[in-house]
């Protein structure tokens, strides 16, 4: 009788495992993680509002291969550490076949680290520091431009477009900043000019009198900003009130509609070389109009900058590349690495180069009548 | 440059003074440190911040209504959480620095990036010689002479003030003389919570206000108080000018990115050299 017992059970447990791993039933898990909380807030929503609504647009229309996708989006509340805990969770328990998100270059540097380890495909959306994508990294791919490319598209249009003849910098001293300014001076060398004056600030920072007041002892017409939200916009005001009228520009961490929202008369003027603009292609546009009704009426305002490249990873680069390797990581990875197309915002066609880097060409925008503008180079 | 730096560097050092008063407060009555203090001022510049935008408070009525409710909160939490933890330092610490966690997460909840806090003192730019700040700046200094001047009225010519001297000095004998020792126990919270949240809305228009932003505050705040000589309350208000003052004359002339070592240095020189702070004294006790 007991023998019997044994028998069963085990019987039901075999059957129960093979019922269980059904592929046609299981979800594709996809892990987000983004700030929801702290500094970044601003950018991790927009990044949360894109991966939902693909996610949304490929379930409704039969899902990948059959199967629904599952979106799992952890908060790392704009903390380095807390990144790595998020990540560990999003790999190791919730154990999901691919992470798109992201944000911060401080946080990415950390969190990949786990998902390289683990072998789970990572596509990064919100970081520019240019040693997130080098030969090391096998796991990790970047969809948006890096430091180096923004930041020598910013010094370029600052000098030869806009020319500005004494620019001086002020960096947030993380990865962010730090990785922009040794790009922008390095462009700045080629372009046979030195800045007038180089400050830093530390990001947690809410007062930036003793750097602005040294700034403004150089008498620069041109101020790169190479920092974020909030810290941004603070420097924009107060430089104003301190009577500075350099003109202001920047790269991707300026690329936030908070930007205007915190510094609404200081911002006007700024060029900077932002993620998404939706004057570029008629689809662009025609997406930006379903997001913003979309996700406009709620308490946060909708952010379709920082969307742009979450929905666009999901649906044109990991849709297809899920469709043919499904949950098996090794195949996704080949699949993402030899991955090729063109996605609405971007002229020309993409692909991702053997460091796992995107190739595609700058988006530059001024801030112009309380938003951003698309800026002509010529 | 050095005006616009020593301006910026006093209304700072203004903040951290206020904010100090409340560490030294609690000190002086109950010889244990209230953690929560730079939490309590950040929350307090988020009363003032919903006061401001919703019920459309000016200036002043704003502070009084801010300092009222939150000697309100103070009291209430003295009667109900406080009381109970004080028999023990070590138990004290640790319950206001769960306080202080609760009040960063409640916040949290419903502002979870940084907002800007309306210009409730105007948006003129005030110019002096080369140095250009907002109006803000001259209320907060103007704002803290004010308060200072307020409490040593309390202090020394009502009975309520005298009360809380008197059990600050020795509550047992406080006692026996006819003071109700917890009411002025309570009285003291609340006015340390008080002062905190008054310093919150000073602070408020001039940068854009976050929930984490009690944590450095409260932390500078402690080494003004330390500075200067936490049972001292000119002390305090000295000490935390001296560390605004150094902290921005550092930033402007040596680095702004180890601004934040400045404090935390004199914190550790203090300590090792004279813990009784600059204006503060040892109380000895007799065995």
């Amino acid at each position: 009788m007991r023998k019997l017992w044994v028998i069963t059970v085990f019987g039901l447990l075999l059957v129960g495992s093979v019922v269980a791993q059904g592929h046609a039933g299981t979800p594709i898990k996809l892990g987000v993680v983004a700030p929801l909380s702290g500094p970044g807030t601003s950018y991790g929503l927009g990044i949360k509002q894109g991966a939902e609504m693909a996610v949304d647009e490929i379930n409704k229309a039969g899902g990948v291969a059959g199967r629904q996708i599952q979106l799992v989006v952890v908060d790392d509340a704009s903390n380095p550490g807390q990144s790595v805990t998020a990540m560990q969770r999003l790999v190791s328990q919730e154990a999901v076949d691919l992470v798109i998100g992201g944000w911060g270059s401080s946080q990415v540097l950390a969190n990949m680290e786990v998902s390289e380890r683990a072998g789970v495909p990572y596509i990064i959306v919100g970081a520019t520091n240019p040693k997130i994508t080098t030969t090391k990294n096998k796991w990790t791919f970047r969809v948006i431009q890096t430091d180096s490319v923004q930041a020598k598209e910013v010094a370029t249009v600052g000098v030869q477009v806009l020319g500005l003849k004494r620019i001086a910098v002020l960096n947030d001293s993380n990865d962010y900043g730090v990785g922009n300014r040794d790009a922008f001076l390095a462009a700045m060398e080629e372009l046979k000019q030195k800045p007038v004056e180089l400050q830093a600030y530390n990001t947690a920072d809410k007062d930036f009198t003793a750097q602005l007041t040294r700034i403004k002892a150089a008498t620069p017409d041109g101020l790169a900003i190479f920092g974020t939200i909030p810290g941004a916009p603070a420097i924009m005001n107060q430089a104003r009130d301190l009577g500075l009228t350099a003109r202001f520009i920047g790269t991707g961490g300026l690329a936030n509609e908070n930007l205007i929202t915190l510094a609404p008369k200081a911002s006007a003027g700024t060029v900077l070389t932002t993620l998404f603009h939706e004057d570029v292609d008629a689809e662009g546009k025609a997406w930006a109009e379903r997001y913003t009704k979309l996700y406009s009426g709620g308490a946060q305002p909708a952010r379709p900058v920082l969307a742009a490249w979450e929905y666009r990873t999901v649906r044109f680069v990991a849709r297809p590349c899920l469709e043919k390797a499904e949950t098996d990581k090794a195949k996704l990875r080949e699949c993402l690495a030899s991955w090729k197309g063109t996605v609405f915002g971007v002229p020309t066609e993409v692909y991702f180069d053997q460091t796992g880097q995107l190739v595609q060409e700058s988006v530059l925008v001024e801030v112009k009548d309380g938003t951003f503008a698309a800026y002509k180079r010529k | 440059m050095l005006w616009q730096i020593v301006v910026g560097g006093i209304a700072t050092g203004c903040i951290y003074a206020v904010v100090g008063l409340g560490f030294t407060l609690v000190y002086r009555t109950l010889r244990m440190v209230n953690f929560a203090q730079g939490h309590v001022f950040m929350a307090g510049t988020f009363l003032g911040l919903l006061l401001a935008t919703r019920g459309h408070l000016p200036a002043l009525p704003l502070l009084v209504a801010v300092a009222l409710g939150a000697f309100g909160v103070g009291l209430m939490l003295d009667r109900w959480v406080f009381r109970r933890l004080y028999h023990d330092h070590v138990v004290f610490v640790v319950g206001t620095i769960g306080l202080g966690i609760v009040l960063q997460n409640a916040v949290r909840l419903f502002f979870p990036e940084p907002v800007p806090f309306p210009k409730v003192f105007g948006e003129r730019v005030v110019a002096l010689g080369s140095a250009r700040f907002q109006v803000s700046y001259v209320w907060v200094v103007v704002l803290t002479v004010l308060l200072v001047a307020l409490l040593h009225v309390l202090f020394t010519y009502t009975r309520a003030g005298r009360a809380m001297r008197a059990v600050a000095a020795d509550p047992e004998i406080a006692g026996t003389v006819g003071v109700r020792v917890s009411q002025a126990i309570g009285q003291t919270f609340g006015l340390s919570f008080a002062v905190a949240a008054v310093a919150g809305v000073l602070i408020g228009p001039l940068y854009f206000v976050s929930f984490d932003m009690g944590d450095m505050v409260g932390l500078k705040a402690f080494c003004a108080a330390v500075l200067g000589g936490i049972n001292s309350i000119p002390g305090t208000i000295a000490g935390g000018i001296l560390l605004g003052l150094l902290e921005a004359l550092a930033a402007g002339y040596v680095s702004s990115a180890y601004k934040d070592l400045v404090a935390f240095a004199l914190l550790i020189l203090m300590l090792a050299v004279r813990p009784s702070g600059i204006l503060g004294y040892e109380t000895p006790v007799k065995v």
